[in-house]
């Protein structure tokens, strides 16, 4: 028993590093610009399936580099042409907005690729188990852990050296005064909503070689990127980080006792969250107002 | 106050007299296109055209649509062309999958209608065609009640029974181990299923090694590999269906445990077979209707023709719509009538032609609770066949008379409007 725990606790990190790719991304966006990026899931797939048609072409590892970027840029056009017009307004017009492209995506893939779930192939060298007794740690969940990690601290580092990384956590905390520094707003977001969608991306072709590539794989994937967010508290990164991984390890520890509550277990723990604490974990409590 | 020209405002009372006219228009008999000699039959088509089951009841619809193209080719029905109205139920909404229901018999006037592929969505739908006395053939909702328990004069099921599948598979499983492991999925079908395979298994002298309820939409399985590996089953058994099918034998695989277990399940698809790498496609099934069988008359031409519709072979879905737009046809043709109650007594006890069946034996409508009785195939998954596309080896064909209940044991009890 002890064993089955301490394994379920440890594939929970795993699948909680997953979690948190997909909700730095949402947590990006939604600091700097208040939208809550319900089309998260649709970018998501949308990499996937573009990964999944440059495999012949360019091999796993060129689908894994160019299809996240290709859906970046479909990021950045989405907020200069569609986005960008809903702020300063209530963020429910940008929420119906993210709302219905979430729709559009997961249409538009099945009109293009088809409603049947397509075989996603994974590198031999990474689809075999790293060893007898951790079976669950396969070289594919490995490698995606240490890609996550890769990922958090570029995206940390990003954050905290460079001039793009400054401007947009100043912008988070006052974005008013950043404007008036004479700092382009309207670029910055657009870098910035690029930056998440890419994050998206990532996530959506590492997600295709664990599940099967249909078109509703991003939309079952975004609720438990929200709840991380809200667990690791609004409008803090490490936060979300940590949040991901929490609910990834809950739901792990809960399949033993529990097993048809592993998806109810999350939003057991939000609700505590905001009932104890309801800036989140490491959120900002300036932010609820 | 001031008389400044200005559009019009919307008010309260002008948007609900323009509500109730729009509804009004909706429920409006359309009396004056019906009065045309050639008014073409419509059969109702209330399916899952998105979301989670979307490959399935896509699948389906192209059945629907060929069973159409050939009974126009022959004629038509009762001198008429037929129609196919097709509508979206979603994968899981039942209010949507009810109001489609209700526009299609109101509005369209539909004398058929096929649906659903959701055991929920086909029990919803059921109780709306059984209201308006319309006939409704259910083509892929598998849960026992629909022609058991909440069993209606006017419905009638192609698919398997989930008592069927799970009778089928278990005398093949037994034989690999008596030590089980489920997987099931947490709703009304995995429950049936599951409770199906426990009475099977616990007369073959199996056990039970262990069972989890899965939320239906899971996506990683992980957790529960791990644990079911932990209670060291013969075999692990994949009660789930579609997405979650493809993601729970996808891990399974990569972890290896197919190597240490045997991995089975009941009802299996060629649609998931197909989403799943090579690799993956392994374990003991039951499949509905296959597209590689010997000896039977009409398949090769009935392959060929989906094929060159749609590019890939016919799944057990595409048979499914196929078969049940021309019970439909078969049946008003022997009532010579459209008339509900005469066509539902016609289909009792239809035997399928070799054209339309596609089996080894003909199936046919079993009069006491309008199930078919079809054949039932037992077999392993295979990465490749002699076919790209053959992704099933065959192994045992089951008769369906012998393997479903009875309909004392269905607990189904038809009740017929007064004529």
């Amino acid at each position: 028993m002890a064993q089955l725990v301490l394994f379920d606790a440890f594939n929970g990190l795993v699948v909680g590093a997953f979690y948190a790719l997909m909700a730095l991304g949402l947590s990006l966006i939604l600091n700097l610009s208040g939208v809550i990026n319900f089309a998260h899931g649709g970018f998501l797939a949308v990499a996937a399936y573009l990964a999944y048609t440059l495999i012949p072409r360019l091999g796993f590892w060129g689908g894994l580099v160019v299809a996240p970027l290709l859906t970046a840029g479909l990021g950045l056009l989405v907020e200069r042409f569609l986005i960008r017009r809903l702020y300063g307004r209530d963020p429910l017009y940008s929420l119906l907005l993210t709302f219905g492209l979430a729709y559009v995506f997961e249409d538009g893939t099945r009109v293009l690729w088809g409603a049947q779930a397509l075989p996603y192939p994974v590198p031999p060298s990474l689809s075999t188990p790293v060893s007898a007794t951790l079976f669950f740690l396969t070289g594919y969940r490995v490698f995606m852990v240490l890609l996550v990690a890769a990922a958090v601290t570029a995206l940390f580092l990003v954050l905290a050296r460079t001039r793009l990384g400054i401007r947009i956590r100043a912008g988070t905390q006052d974005l008013e005064t950043v404007s008036v520094l004479g700092i382009n707003v309207r670029v910055l977001r657009n870098l910035n909503f690029g930056l998440g969608v890419y994050l998206a991306g990532l996530a959506g072709v590492l997600a295709a070689g664990m599940l099967g590539l249909e078109p509703t794989i991003g939309s079952s994937l975004i609720m438990p990127s929200f709840v991380a967010i809200i667990v690791g508290g609004l409008g803090s990164l490490p936060g979300t980080l940590l949040g991901g991984l929490l609910i990834g390890v809950a739901s792990g520890v809960t399949t033993v006792f529990f097993p048809s509550a592993t998806e109810a277990v999350i939003y057991v723990m939000m609700a505590a969250v905001l009932l104890v604490r309801p800036h989140g974990l490491l959120g900002d409590a300036a932010r609820i107002r | 106050m001031a008389h400044h020209p200005r559009i019009p405002k919307l008010t309260r009372r002008a948007l609900m007299k323009a509500a109730a006219a729009a509804a009004a228009w909706q429920l409006a008999p359309r009396g004056l296109t019906r009065a045309l000699a050639a008014e073409p039959v419509r059969v109702g088509f209330d399916d899952t055209l998105t979301g989670t089951y979307a490959a399935n009841g896509q699948n389906t619809l192209v059945g629907c649509q060929l069973a159409v193209e050939q009974i126009n080719a022959s004629g038509g029905l009762l001198g008429r062309p037929v129609e196919l109205v097709v509508e979206d139920s979603t994968s899981g909404d039942a209010g949507t999958a009810v109001q489609k229901a209700r526009k299609l018999i109101d509005r369209d006037h539909v004398s058929f209608l096929i649906g659903n592929v959701n055991s929920a969505l086909s029990l919803a739908i059921g109780q709306v065609t059984n209201e308006k006395g319309i006939v409704h053939v259910v083509p892929g909702g598998h849960t026992d009640a629909i022609t058991g328990s909440s069993c209606h004069w006017n419905v009638f099921r192609v698919c398997n029974t989930t008592q069927m599948e799970a009778a089928a598979v278990a005398s093949e499983l037994i034989k690999i181990g008596k030590r089980w492991y489920y997987i099931t999925p947490d709703y009304a079908f995995g429950h049936t299923l599951q409770d199906g395979l426990q009475k099977e298994a616990q007369k073959l002298g199996g056990v039970t090694a262990g069972a989890d309820l899965t939320p239906l939409g899971t996506t990683d399985y992980s957790s529960y590999l791990i644990k079911a590996q932990a209670a060291n089953p013969e075999v692990i058994l994949f009660l789930v269906q579609g997405a979650d099918m493809i993601n729970a034998l996808k891990q399974a695989v990569q972890f290896g445990l197919e190597k240490r277990f045997h991995l089975a399940g009941s009802q299996q698809e060629l649609e998931a077979l197909e989403g799943l790498p090579p690799e993956a496609r392994v374990g003991t099934w039951v499949f509905e209707w296959y597209w590689k069988q010997p000896d039977v008359p009409h398949l090769a031409e009935f392959v060929a023709t989906i094929r060159k519709k749609t590019g890939k072979v016919p799944t057990a879905r595409t048979w499914q719509g196929f078969a049940s737009v021309w019970s439909c046809a078969l049946a008003a043709r022997a009532a010579k009538s459209l008339e509900g109650v005469q066509v539902a007594k016609a289909m009792e006890g239809l035997k399928l032609p070799p054209e339309v069946g596609l089996m080894p034996d003909p199936p046919f409508y079993r009069p006491g609770d309008h199930q078919l009785m079809p054949t039932l195939y037992v077999g392993q998954a295979q990465a490749t066949g002699s076919d790209p596309e053959d992704l099933f080896h065959v192994a045992r064909y089951l008769k369906g008379p012998e393997i479903a209940a009875s309909v004392e044991q269905t607990g189904c009890k038809l009740t017929w409007p007064h004529a």
